[in-house]
């Protein structure tokens, strides 16, 4: 047993020192896109908490294996191991504290996803339909119809998705969020920009042949830009 | 020697004349109701249908149930048919579960090859932005046939392991029931072959899933897909009721469930799956099947004057993905329950130490199984169902977590203390760990809903599937072929062969499935034909270069494989009876194992994995005494 200690000492050692190696082989190898919206921010944190899971776990479980390999590695004998049948108690820490760990990360994900899905009173609503291959917006404010999404920035959006063929799904990943749209039936997705800048939309549902190319750019302005910009299609409409 | 006398000749013959008569029953029922005698759709859809049961007749996987309706007797025949050679048992019907096994075995290595080289094609065009030399329909069809085909040879590699080994790890003479045993391989024949055909007749384009409206609309090879789905789904359920059965009923004097070799456990929380919720992908692809041919609108959100509004009372199309996850979750865990068997048998065989905690990893399994059910939802965390949803089954798919910790937990304390030995079939095994480890903790990072949004539909989960996939089931699949191979063929792998395939295999993977993660972390899409070559500040062209050079290196490897099991076939080493000194029944019988497997009847008399303990036996032939 004693013998079983001191390994047991070395490999939490060279767990704690895997642990930060992964981490930090994950965060630099995972290039997640810029973020540029408000939500990002609670997404990208439980992200990270993510990568430290994994990056402990996969330290723990690989460096026990290998460490096990390498010192109980057969020299050559043909004799048998110790004969031991398990451990209830080793078998009951690693059923119960699992079980805390995941109850934990779902619940600060149940909170984030309510505060992610949670309606503003001022939000700014555009409605998408999606069609095989592009996409038609809609601003009920101002009546304008466009092919490329123009949204205010530091605005709550909420855009209303629907279809008119098969199923879509509106996902810019500088936005991290992402929902299909249906067919008959309007699903909604929410998100503040935050950041001044173009970005594509991605269509990402399997849609048919040119799915690939179902792309849409989406301009984030300036207040005063989108001003200027709605009254413009206004009278582009008029005329 | 007449080709026709070989089983599959004749059911390929069946198969062509039952379309041919399908075809020309649709064309006569519409002559009489005065319409115009070809429509391609329900020609096909018909002549699908006739061809299966056509298949079956002429391989005679019916003919004895068709003479027991006559009252002719029909005695099982064992051992290779009379004034035929030996070898053509492999292409006709045959009781015997080895054959059957064996059968099953090689038709998923072919379904494995085919389905591997279409994803090498794709992975070749997706080396380079822009569109080389695949069309845009082309790649979608060669997408959604890469998953199919893959699936059909893993249920099928499943089903070769169950029916090969169960029989003989729980010295029972042959399965429960021979003939639907043998019905049940039968049916993955034309099932296959109507899944290839399909693609010949316009493909299909919506992916595996095949997901309405998209698969409502698109070209006819949706027909024959379905249908072949269907049929590998009652070979699934036929061949579930049949390993079922056989555990409990035909276990030797002594061997308790707690007593059976682990794999056994494995199969069972696998049979109880496949027993009950391949009825739903069937349900599923029928209702889009009959929506085609029918015009019976499920899944179609028009309603009857053809409009599309959400006031408009039409079809749900969102109602088919909660049917079609309900056995498609589950179906991951069919394929991946069998390989982790295989791990927990091998484990203790190459470590010479006994399982460590085995009633835990085998109600771990069984833990799987039935919280599998539960956890469907998390496919559709964008789908547009009822946002409350989320969470339930974000919280049921957190859980998988934990039992699958036990498993990775008891596999380390199994090792621990033990003696290693370092054969093929035990590198394949710990290649198993390490990707199935990657595949299970990219798991939770899904699950979460939140971080979902960014993943989901992007190509981290492709990276996160094949994970679980190569480490579930193709890993330990192939530490089964290595491992048995001596078993059946009664010689000896090359050695050295298997362990440069597993040196070039592993790493291999290792990069493939990071390079899949990390090109969907940089925002790229599943299932697209072409990508955006500025994602992730421009690197993405290298990633995908990385993952098709390491897919090739992968086909490399299992092409090596294949040649070391033909070469060592003819020239191997005699293997001996128990190469491995494994204290399971089956290497306590000869190699290769005879036709009747055991001698005399067992009984057992230990625990299965009492290594390191002298002079403990776990089965014996020898009669008790009283009896």
């Amino acid at each position: 047993m004693a013998k079983n200690r001191r390994h047991f000492g070395i490999a939490t050692v060279l767990i704690v020192i895997c642990t930060f190696v992964v981490y930090w082989v994950l965060d630099s190898v995972l290039l997640k896109p810029a973020a540029a919206v408000l939500e990002a921010g609670p997404i990208d944190y439980l992200f990270d908490l993510h990568i430290w899971l994994i990056a402990f776990l996969f330290a723990l479980v690989a460096v026990f294996m290998c460490y096990a390999l390498i010192v109980f590695r057969a020299r050559g004998d043909e004799g048998d191991g110790e004969h031991i049948h398990g451990n209830g108690t080793l078998e009951i820490i690693w059923t119960v504290v699992p079980c805390f760990v995941v109850i934990y990360f779902a619940w600060i994900s149940t909170t984030m996803l309510i505060d992610l899905s949670r309606p503003n009173p001022d939000e700014y609503v555009v409605n998408a339909e999606g069609r095989q291959w592009s996409w038609l917006f809609t601003y009920p404010e101002s009546g304008a119809v466009t092919a490329d999404l123009v949204l205010p920035v530091d605005t709550p959006i909420r855009m209303d998705l629907t279809s008119d063929d098969v199923l879509h799904n509106f996902w810019v990943p500088e936005f991290r969020v992402k929902q299909d749209s249906v067919p008959g039936m309007v699903t909604h997705v929410r998100f503040t920009p935050t950041v001044i800048g173009e970005y594509v939309l991605r269509c990402a549902e399997l849609c048919g042949t040119n799915h690939s190319g179902m792309l849409a750019t989406v301009r984030v302005v300036s207040a005063e830009d989108f001003q200027l910009w709605q009254s413009e299609q206004l009278a582009q409409a008029q005329e | 020697m007449s080709l026709f006398t070989l089983g599959i000749a004749r059911g390929l013959l069946g198969q062509v004349l039952g379309m041919v008569i399908g075809m020309l029953l649709t064309c006569a029922v519409r002559i009489l109701l005065g319409w115009e005698a070809w429509a391609a759709e329900p020609a096909w859809t018909v002549g699908a249908v006739c061809s299966i049961i056509g298949f079956l007749l002429g391989v005679g996987s019916l003919d004895d149930w068709l003479k027991w309706t006559k009252g002719i007797p029909t005695p099982l025949h064992h051992g290779p048919p009379v004034d035929k050679p030996a070898w053509t048992r492999y292409f006709s019907v045959d009781y015997n579960h080895k054959v059957i096994g064996v059968q099953y075995t090689v038709w998923g290595i072919l379904l494995l090859m085919v389905g591997g080289t279409v994803a090498m094609i794709f992975r070749t065009e997706l080396a380079r932005s822009g569109l080389q030399f695949l069309g845009l329909d082309l790649y979608n069809s060669f997408i959604g046939m890469h998953g199919m085909i893959m699936i059909f040879a893993i249920l099928l590699g499943v089903g070769g392991m169950a029916n090969y080994l169960v029989p003989l790890m729980i010295g029972a003479d042959d399965m429960a029931f021979p003939r639907l045993n043998a019905l049940g391989f039968w049916f993955n024949v034309p099932g296959s072959i109507l899944l290839l055909l399909s693609l010949f007749i316009g493909g299909w384009d919506a992916g595996w899933t095949a997901y309405p409206p998209l698969s409502a609309r698109g070209p006819i090879g949706y027909q024959l897909f379905f249908l072949g789905v269907f049929a590998i789904g009652l070979s699934s359920i036929v061949g579930s009721l049949n390993l079922f059965v056989t555990l409990l009923r035909m276990r030797p004097e002594g061997m308790s469930l707690f007593r059976m070799p682990i794999f056994c456990w494995a199969v069972f929380a696998t049979s109880l799956i496949q027993l009950t919720a391949t009825q739903l992908i069937g349900t599923s692809f029928l209702m889009v099947s009959v929506q085609r041919a029918l015009g019976m609108g499920f899944f179609d959100p028009r309603g009857i004057l053809g409009e599309v509004s959400p006031m408009v009372g039409g079809g749900d199309p969102v109602l088919f993905q909660h049917l079609f996850w309900f056995y498609s979750h589950p179906a991951v865990y069919i394929f991946v329950l069998p390989g982790l068997g295989i791990v927990s048998e091998l484990l203790p065989v190459f470590s010479r130490k006994p399982l460590f905690g085995y009633k835990w990893i085998a109600l771990s399994s069984m833990a799987i199984a039935i919280v599998g059910f539960l956890v469907w939802g998390h496919h559709m965390f964008v789908s547009g169902y009822n946002d409350i949803l989320r969470i339930p089954f974000m919280y049921a798919t957190l859980l998988v977590a934990i039992p699958t910790g036990v498993k990775f937990f008891s596999w380390l304390g199994t090792i621990w203390g033990g003696k290693v030995h370092f054969d093929t079939p035990m590198l394949f095994v710990l290649g198993a760990i390490s990707v199935f480890l990657i595949g299970g903790l990219t798991g939770p990072i899904l699950a979460t809903v939140p971080t979902d949004f960014p993943l989901h539909d992007s190509y981290f989960v492709v990276g996160h599937f094949h994970a679980t996939m190569f480490g579930g089931f193709v890993f330990p699949f192939f530490a089964a072929l290595y491992y048995w191979f001596p078993k059946v063929t009664g010689r000896m792998y090359n050695e050295t062969l298997g362990k440069i395939h597993f040196f070039i295999m592993t790493p291999a993977f290792w990069v493939q499935t990071l390079g899949q993660m990390g090109v969907g972390v940089m925002g790229m899409r599943r299932r697209i034909a072409d990508y955006d070559p500025t994602l992730g500040a421009g690197q993405i062209e290298n990633w995908q270069m990385a993952v098709t050079i390491a897919g090739f290196a992968i086909a490399f490897g299992v092409m090596l494989m294949l040649w070391n099991f033909f070469q060592s076939a003819e020239v191997g080493v005699a293997a001996g009876d128990n190469p491995w000194r494994s204290r399971s029944p089956e290497w306590q019988i000869p190699s290769p194992v005879p036709e009747h497997s055991f001698p005399a009847p067992l009984h057992v008399v230990g625990e299965p994995y009492d290594y390191g303990l002298a002079d403990a036996g776990y089965v014996t032939t020898a009669s008790t005494g009283d009896d």
